[in-house]
């Protein structure tokens, strides 16, 4: 089943459905069971959290993940014996090896 | 049985190529398998085809299949040239340089089967997988490069610019005719191609070594090129 949908394409479709749904809200178009209060404060942060929210997640995602990130010093010492059998098998056999 | 065939793209790798050739028939070996190794030389001045005819002789013709090119014409063409030539029915492509280390395959071949997938991708990001010889800004600028690719593409893989992967051929072939990028690019453009295609796609944490002969390519250059990658693959896939 192919994805006929470009990934700009399904941004654009949520976002201006987000952005709609953002302004009706902001507007007061939507009726909700809220008071007037908290839709005054908190209403016109959501946008500004979002991104805080978005820009914590990278930083996060970016520090655990340099912090987690795995080491191998056996596979490089294996690496370099087995470059060693290697070259001398090889040698062995007539091919030219450093 | 199935036959797999190894694509290596060489440029200037006539000391790792006879190495990286016994290491890879040393696991087909080991596992019993029909195999071949297609070599794209992109007419390296160090002798590097010089060598690959010596290991020709070795382990045979039938093996060791030489497919050199008149100059440096890149990665992805390399890929093109040398698919054209593959009788096997599973296609992997990998470095030449020690990065990817053959003893994977084991692992790659056994998941493929298991779950009969299109394609095997390692993937040096989850826990089982790691890199040797990167510092701090290497890492900083990979798991950054990587999160940048996975805000914008949700592309279902953990690596996507992992280049140690396992295809079936005909999706492999599929895959090509439909990419656009070249570099590195390609390798991501692939994958998430491949994941919007609908093929599945399985991972196997693979330690990768970096440079145990030879200069890293990383530049300024590169970031700027790899932005333009992932922006034209969000408006294009």
């Amino acid at each position: 089943m192919a994805r006929r949908t470009t990934r700009q394409t399904q941004f654009l479709v949520v976002s201006t459905f987000l952005i709609s749904l953002y302004s009706a809200l902001y507007l007061s178009l939507i009726p909700l069971p809220i008071s007037q209060d908290i839709k005054d404060q908190i209403v016109p942060c959501l946008p500004f959290n979002l991104l805080i929210t978005l820009g914590s997640y990278c930083l996060w995602e970016l520090g655990m993940g340099v912090l987690t990130f795995g080491e191998c010093d056996e596979a490089h010492d294996e690496l370099m014996k087995e470059i060693e059998m290697a070259k001398s098998d090889l040698r062995s056999k007539g091919i030219s090896v450093d | 049985m199935s036959k797999y065939s190894v694509i290596l793209p060489t440029y200037q790798e006539r000391r790792n190529l006879p190495i990286i050739v016994w290491l890879l028939a040393r696991v087909f070996a080991e596992q019993h398998l029909a195999w071949e190794i297609i070599i794209v030389d992109d007419a390296s001045p160090d002798g590097t085809l010089e060598v690959a005819k010596e290991l020709q002789g070795l382990y045979g013709e039938d093996k060791i299949i030489l497919k050199p090119r008149a100059g440096k014409l890149g990665l992805g063409t390399a890929y093109i040239h040398g698919l054209k030539f593959c009788t096997g029915d599973f296609v992997i492509i990998m470095d030449a340089d020690f990065s990817h280390h053959p003893k994977f395959l084991v692992e790659f071949i056994a998941k493929q089967k298991a779950q009969n997938l299109d394609i095997v991708t390692g993937t040096r990001y989850i826990p089982g997988g790691g890199v040797y010889g990167w510092d701090l800004k290497r890492k900083v600028i990979s798991r950054g490069a990587n999160l940048l690719a996975k805000l914008v593409l949700w592309p279902g893989v953990s690596d996507v610019t992992g280049s140690f992967r396992l295809y079936k051929k005909p999706v492999l072939e599929s895959l090509i005719a439909s990419t656009q990028s070249r570099g590195y690019v390609f390798q991501m453009e692939i994958i998430v191609r491949a994941k919007a295609a609908g093929y599945t796609v399985g991972e196997v944490p693979i330690t990768f070594v970096d440079r145990v002969y030879g200069e890293s390519k990383l530049g300024g250059d590169e970031i700027v090129s790899y932005a333009k990658g992932i922006w034209m693959l969000f408006r294009a896939v």
